[in-house]
């Protein structure tokens, strides 16, 4: 008999999703703010259930599904990024007559990353890949009237669609060679794989679906235009929550069922790892709209993170890990505080066009002293500077890379990370130093509230690592069995 | 009984087809018609490597991501439905606010 309390952080959030989706039915526009807070408290009790089930070991349904170090730690990346994110969304949807439906979205996408996480099989990772996938699409176009907003859901959708079904072609090829769609049993027959043509088509349709989700270069093109279309808070949970599940699932695709093969796929992910963190810090560099230079920054974090699977040691396993978590917090924080700023723009002038532009953050120290602090830690731990998050990823990462004899690769993304630095400053010199047009306005509380959440993860992570890094450690160890 | 290598051929070709589809075809609509063509070349992939193999699991795959292909179809109709209302067309050519 299956243990299924081990399910319980999404069987909560099932249940807390189909419950607000029909009480909006009975709600007003205006009462529907209180759903938000119904999602949140939902999020936090996945949370606190997902942490008390940290050492868990098991399979569940037939070993379809897996609970291990590490779909615990993507789980809770998952969960930190959408309560940060639903908790930014009370403010942004006061008022709006579709609370519901967002609020439903948020948590059926958050639902199909941890499904990703765990999933121990083919069929459920596409399954749990497609629900995270359909509910950002439509979260992507939330504004339905804003004709960025549409432009920014039709081209994820396009791209997106078109890289499930190279995913699914490369699946499809995998299943055939190896008879099973089971992770662990496709690791056991990979040598028929290995050792046929149809082999290399299946690696490099599944590096083509996942590197879309992860928005490798050449994958990339749809990232910015999206996350700069969307609505802020959406850009937020994609770019820390959705990509982080194309990295998970491309972990225990590539790493662990398709290990095997390592010698074909190793080489491409240290060319794309190049040429995605170089083009990404390249093209933000010249980026005025502060939404879209962190979508290229985003990019560019990705290439970091592709790292690990072009080293492939358990250090550099763990230095990915730890990444992902970090650029979650780092990342989430950053948009939300461009999503305060939008909010600033709007209420200072109901009219402003490029809410996002750059100029909008001059003085911003003088208006919003606690986001522009918070901006300048979130950009600096991007950028890689201690004592935060990104500074300690980073940091066991390169080393790794290093270690393994790759120095070209680790010199290339070290000095990525301090061409990154020109554009990040540029904000800060923005924030700091040039004069605010306009006097000082408090933070709405809910985005105060998640701004200091993420704040308070960057700095922990980079303060006091010792147990991230060592649980980093445990998630990796499963994937090097 | 067809031999295993036709069916992947047939794959091939529809998979092609859809591929070129999305790469020269600029209506919306036509756009999701050839990433469906995408879908079901797996789906035949997944059905005839089922029957070779004489296993199950492909035949369930393919249940599921005809289930998932539908859905994302209505997703995709109705973000173009309300890209139509707003402008009076779906060519994606011309859907280029969001540029660097």
């Amino acid at each position: 008999m299956a243990n299924y309390m081990l399910l319980a952080p999404e069987l909560v959030l099932t249940l807390v999703a189909l419950a607000i989706m029909l009480a909006g039915l009975f709600f007003g526009p205006n009462n529907k703010n209180i759903l938000g807070y119904v999602a949140g408290v939902g999020l936090f009790a996945a949370l606190c259930l997902t942490i008390g089930g940290l050492t868990v070991n098991e399979t569940l349904f037939y070993g379809t599904m897996t609970i291990d170090a590490l779909s615990q730690f993507f789980k809770i990346v998952f969960i930190s990024v959408s309560l940060l994110v639903t908790i930014a969304s009370i403010k942004y949807t006061e008022g709006n007559k579709n609370a519901d439906e967002f609020f439903t979205l948020l948590l059926f996408s958050t639902i199909g990353m941890m499904v990703v996480a765990s999933a121990n099989d083919l069929i459920t990772l596409f399954v749990g890949f497609e629900l995270a996938s359909l509910s950002t699409y439509a979260l992507a176009g939330f504004e339905k009237n804003n004709p960025k907003s549409m432009e920014a859901a039709l081209k994820y959708f396009i791209i997106g669609s078109l890289s499930s079904a190279l995913m699914l072609f490369g699946i499809s090829f995998v299943y055939g060679m190896t008879g099973t769609t089971s992770i662990p049993g496709i690791a056991e027959n990979a040598g028929a794989l290995a050792s046929s043509p149809i082999g290399l088509i299946a690696v490099v349709m599944l590096i083509a679906g996942f590197g879309f989700k992860m928005a490798l270069v050449p994958f990339h093109m749809w990232a910015p235009d999206t996350y700069q279309g969307a609505p802020t808070v959406i850009s937020a949970l994609l770019a820390a929550g959705s990509k982080k599940m194309g990295f998970v699932a491309a972990f225990r695709v590539f790493v662990v069922a398709l290990a095997l093969l390592s010698p074909n796929w190793q080489t491409a992910f240290a060319i794309l790892a190049v040429i995605t963190m170089t083009l990404g810090n390249v093209v933000a560099i010249s980026q005025t709209s502060v939404k879209r230079m962190l979508a290229y920054s985003s990019v560019a974090q990705a290439g970091y993170i592709a790292i690990a699977f072009a080293v492939m040691t358990p250090m550099a396993l763990t230095g990915g890990v730890l990444y992902t978590l970090s650029h979650a917090f780092m990342k989430t924080g950053a948009f939300l505080v461009v999503a305060v700023v939008g909010y600033m723009v709007v209420s200072d002038n109901k009219n402003a066009k490029d809410i996002d532009h750059l100029d909008n953050f001059k003085g911003l120290a003088k208006r919003m002293p606690l986001t522009a602090f918070a901006m300048m830690v979130f950009v600096f731990a991007l950028s890689g500077i201690p004592p935060t998050a990104g500074y300690m990823s980073k940091f066991i990462l390169f080393s790794s890379t290093i270690e393994s004899g790759l120095v070209w690769l680790a010199v290339i993304a070290i000095l990525n990370s301090a061409l990154s630095l020109y554009y990040y400053a540029r904000i800060v010199k923005y924030m700091y130093f040039l004069p605010a047009s306009g006097g000082k306005i408090s933070e709405p509380k809910p985005y105060a509230v998640a701004i200091i959440l993420a704040l308070a993860g960057v700095l922990i992570i980079g303060i006091w690592p010792e147990p991230f890094v060592y649980w980093a450690m445990e998630a990796a160890k499963v994937l090097m069995v | 009984m067809i031999p295993l290598t036709y069916y992947l051929i047939l794959s091939t070709i529809v998979f092609t087809i859809g591929l070129y589809g999305i790469m020269t075809q600029r209506n919306g609509v036509r756009l999701l018609m050839s990433v469906e063509l995408m879908l079901n070349a797996a789906n035949i992939n997944l059905v005839a490597f089922s029957s070779h193999n004489n296993d199950m699991s492909g035949q369930v795959f393919t249940l599921f991501s005809i289930a998932l292909a539908a859905a994302e179809a209505a997703i995709g109709f109705a973000i173009l439905l309300s890209i139509y209302r707003m402008r009076d067309m779906i060519d994606v050519d011309n859907i280029n606010l969001l540029r660097w």
